[in-house]
Formats: C-alpha cells, sequence, structure tokens
C-alpha cells in the first residue's frame, strides 16, 4: 500500500513538474507581446538555426562523454571508442556549422521564391490547376489591394511552409555538391587546429616531466 | 498505374497549410521529413557501396534502417508531445486572462507587428507596398486606424489568440528539434555504432587493430580500396572522399 502511494505520487510529482515547465512557459510567451512577435511567425530558416546551432556546442561534448561513457561500461582497454568519439566530435561541429550555413541559404532561397509565386498564383489564377491551387491557399478570396494584411499574412505562412517542403528536395541535391566539400573543408581546418592545440599540449607535458 | 499529380499537389500543399492551429506541427513535420531524406540517402548510399561486402551490407543496410528509423520516431513521438503540451498549456491559460489583459497585449502585439513591417525586410521586400501594407494593417488591427488600446478590433485580439498558441507550439518544436539532435542522435548514433562494429568484429577479426568507427558508414572501413586503420590522417583522407548527409 505505501509502496503504491510513493509510486502515485512520484507519478504526480513527474506529471507536475512537466505541467508547470509547460506552464511557466506559456505564461511567459502570452505576457510578452515580444516573444509572440519573435516565434509565431518562425519559418524552417529559424529552426535550423536553433537546431543545428545547439547540435554544434552541446553535439560534440556528447559524442565525447558517449565514448567516455562506452568505454567505462564495456571495459574497453585499448581506447579505440574514445579515440574514435573525438574525431566523431570534430565531424558532428564540422557538419552542424557546414550544414547550417548552407541550409540556411538554400531554406532563404526556396521560401523566397515560393512566396513570390504563392503570392502570385493566391492573387490572380489563370490556369485550371492555379485556380485550384488558389482556392486552396486563398479560400477568403482576400483581395492583395484591399486586404494587403491578411493578404500577405497568409501568403507569407503559405510561402514559408512551402519553401521548407520545395528546400528539402533541393537540398537532396546540394547536399552532394556543396555541403560535402564544403564541410570537409571545415573538418580539415577544424582538424588542423586541434591536431596543433593537442600537439602543443604534449610538448607542454613533456618539458614539465623534464 | 499513372500518378495522379494533382492530387498528389494537393495532399502536399494540404501538409504545408500554415493554419495558425497547425504552427509548429508544420516546422516538425518538414524537419522529419527532411531527417528521412537524410537517412534514406545515408542508407542508400552503404547499400550501392562498392568497398562493402554483400554479407556485410545484409546486417549494415538493415542496421542503418533501424537506426534512423529510431532516431526520426522518438524526435517526432517526443516533439509532437511537447508541441501538443504547450498549445494546450497556452490555451487554458489565454483563456483564463482578464479581457483588459487581452486588450492590452494585443494592442502591444499589433504595435510590434506594424513597426516589423515598417522597419523589416524580408517580410515587405517580396511584396514591394510597405506603405499600403502599413495603413492596411493599422485599419485591420485598430479602429479608424488609431493605434490605441481602446480601439483595438476583433481581428487584433484574433492576431493575440493565435499567434500566442502558436508561438508555443514553435518554442515546442524548437525545444524538440534541440534536444532530438543534440542530444538523442549522438547517443543512438554512437551507441549503434559501437555495436555495429563489434558486430563487424565477429566476422573480420582484423578490424579489432582499428578504433570504432565513429558513425554509421560502411565506406569508413577502405580508404581507396585498401584497408587502413582510422586514425586521424586516415580519417581526413576517408572524409575527402565521402560526405555523410545532413539535411
Amino acid at each position: 500500500m505505501k509502496i503504491n502511494n510513493i509510486q502515485q505520487t512520484k507519478q504526480n510529482n513527474k506529471q507536475n513538474f512537466r505541467g508547470n515547465i509547460a506552464n511557466k512557459a506559456t505564461k511567459f510567451i502570452a505576457q510578452h507581446p515580444a516573444a509572440i512577435a519573435t516565434l509565431a511567425g518562425s519559418s524552417v530558416i529559424a529552426q535550423k538555426i536553433v537546431m543545428s546551432g545547439s547540435e554544434a556546442v552541446i553535439g560534440p561534448v556528447m559524442d565525447v562523454g558517449i565514448g567516455k561513457t562506452i568505454t567505462k561500461i564495456s571495459g574497453e582497454t585499448d581506447g579505440r571508442t574514445n579515440e574514435s568519439s573525438k574525431t566523431q566530435a570534430i565531424r558532428t561541429f564540422a557538419q552542424s556549422t557546414g550544414g547550417t550555413i548552407v541550409g540556411v541559404i538554400i531554406r532563404a532561397l526556396c521560401i523566397g521564391a515560393s512566396t513570390a509565386m504563392i503570392a502570385k498564383i493566391g492573387a490572380k489564377a489563370g490556369s485550371k490547376a492555379a485556380t485550384k491551387v488558389s482556392e486552396l491557399i486563398n479560400p477568403d478570396k482576400l483581395d492583395k489591394a484591399k486586404d494587403a494584411f491578411k493578404f500577405q499574412d497568409k501568403m507569407s505562412s503559405w510561402g514559408k511552409s512551402v519553401g521548407g517542403a520545395i528546400a528539402i528536395g533541393v537540398m537532396l541535391v546540394t547536399n552532394f555538391i556543396i555541403d560535402a566539400p564544403f564541410i570537409n573543408w571545415i573538418n580539415k581546418k577544424v582538424t588542423g587546429v586541434v591536431d596543433k592545440f593537442s600537439g602543443n599540449k604534449q610538448e607542454n607535458q613533456a618539458k614539465e616531466v623534464k | 498505374m499513372a500518378f495522379n499529380f494533382q492530387k498528389i499537389g494537393e495532399k502536399i500543399l494540404n501538409a504545408c497549410n500554415p493554419d495558425p492551429s497547425k504552427a509548429g506541427k508544420t516546422l516538425l513535420v518538414l524537419n522529419a521529413a527532411g531527417m528521412i531524406a537524410a537517412a534514406a540517402s545515408n542508407t542508400f548510399a552503404a547499400a550501392v557501396d562498392k568497398n562493402t561486402s554483400a554479407e556485410d551490407k545484409k546486417f549494415l543496410v538493415p542496421a542503418g534502417l533501424a537506426t534512423g528509423v529510431a532516431n526520426i520516431g522518438l524526435y517526432y513521438a517526443m516533439t509532437d508531445k511537447m508541441i501538443k503540451s504547450l498549445k494546450n498549456s497556452a490555451d487554458t491559460f489565454v483563456s483564463s486572462m482578464e479581457a483588459s489583459d487581452i486588450a492590452k497585449n494585443a494592442t502591444e502585439l499589433a504595435k510590434k507587428t506594424i513597426t516589423k513591417a515598417e522597419t523589416g525586410f524580408l517580410g515587405t521586400g517580396l511584396f514591394k507596398k510597405p506603405k499600403e501594407l502599413v495603413s492596411s494593417m493599422k485599419s485591420t488591427l485598430f479602429k479608424d486606424g488609431i493605434i490605441d488600446v481602446k480601439n483595438i478590433t476583433d481581428d487584433a485580439i484574433a492576431l493575440y489568440k493565435n499567434n500566442t498558441k502558436a508561438a508555443a507550439g514553435v518554442l515546442g518544436a524548437f525545444a524538440g528539434a534541440v534536444i532530438g539532435c543534440a542530444v538523442l542522435t549522438p547517443i543512438i548514433r554512437d551507441v549503434s555504432a559501437y555495436f555495429i562494429q563489434k558486430r563487424m568484429e565477429k566476422n573480420n577479426p582484423d578490424l579489432r587493430e582499428q578504433p570504432h568507427r565513429p558513425y554509421f558508414d560502411p565506406t569508413h572501413l577502405k580508404i581507396n580500396g585498401v584497408n587502413k586503420p582510422m586514425n586521424m590522417k586516415n580519417y581526413m583522407a576517408f572524409t575527402q572522399m565521402h560526405g555523410n548527409m545532413k539535411i
């Protein structure tokens, strides 16, 4: 009976904790229009910057930490996992920084092009297919001049969304022709810096021993 | 069977619908789609790689797929739950707010939206008529276009309510993407790489002389068709030849 009560309390605490975080975050957002204005209109570009930016900082630390944990748990004595996790950490950093730079540019171009195209279709449908698309993206038949604000709000939202989807297709190609060599270049540079740093460190340690 | 491009197009457009009620979810779907494309390309590259034996591929390709499915599945399930929880919380909070507080915050948000249109480039640049846009904004969000809390319109109140919920959803999508990409992915990738290496060593004892492969990619085993130990120098030579997909 007691064990059941403890388990129930633990579960309630867990739910309250999650609920509290969600409530505090939404309360903050609702009371700060600046936060609403920043977040509400965010596109995949902002998501990519936030996601890869944090990956560039946290990812390498995670890689090294996981390498150490695996070495400890498996009782490995030759330190191979540790060594490869350091290499992976540099690779993670290069991938996230290189991927962000190229990804943001491609996404911005795709979103810009889609918004311009969608605004054109939404304002004046030509062919049968375009009329169907227009009905879907502009069901309220907002007028470009008369309802300028609502029309632009709607069209830029569609542009962000459709442009984000098109960018995925484009990046399947650019990934091989732009990302791969660019990431390798960053990887090489960072590896050079790390090698130089660890070389200096080893030299200093050798001097101290002497 | 012929493809019905119109239906496919409509389905894609429906999936991309930027309705404020779907904010956050659209970001999640687009990010997950990018991750699926990247994982599929990596697995495909492994499947057609000439340096890997057919026997190894029988294990490596399903292992790569399983790692991708686990990674994307966990990210999607976790982020979806976060988005729903934050949106519900925002909905409850806004419903419990006093009308005067809503009007005050809605006025602030409307002012910021107008200022953004007046000074911002990206939003208005494509439409090329910022003056018309700003005057349309003023008349939509405030009665007679006079910016004051007393003149706030129902459209401005709706904008505040919808955007608060949308912002909560976007926050959930961002938090999920950060946790998924910076925490979940390294754990799944590095741990699965360790087990894949162990399995490979069983079949090929020579591999015990090499460090563990840092991530799933069978081409790691050979550089220019020759087996080489995985030290930093050889790793650099390998990366000159192959790039891991990242979308």
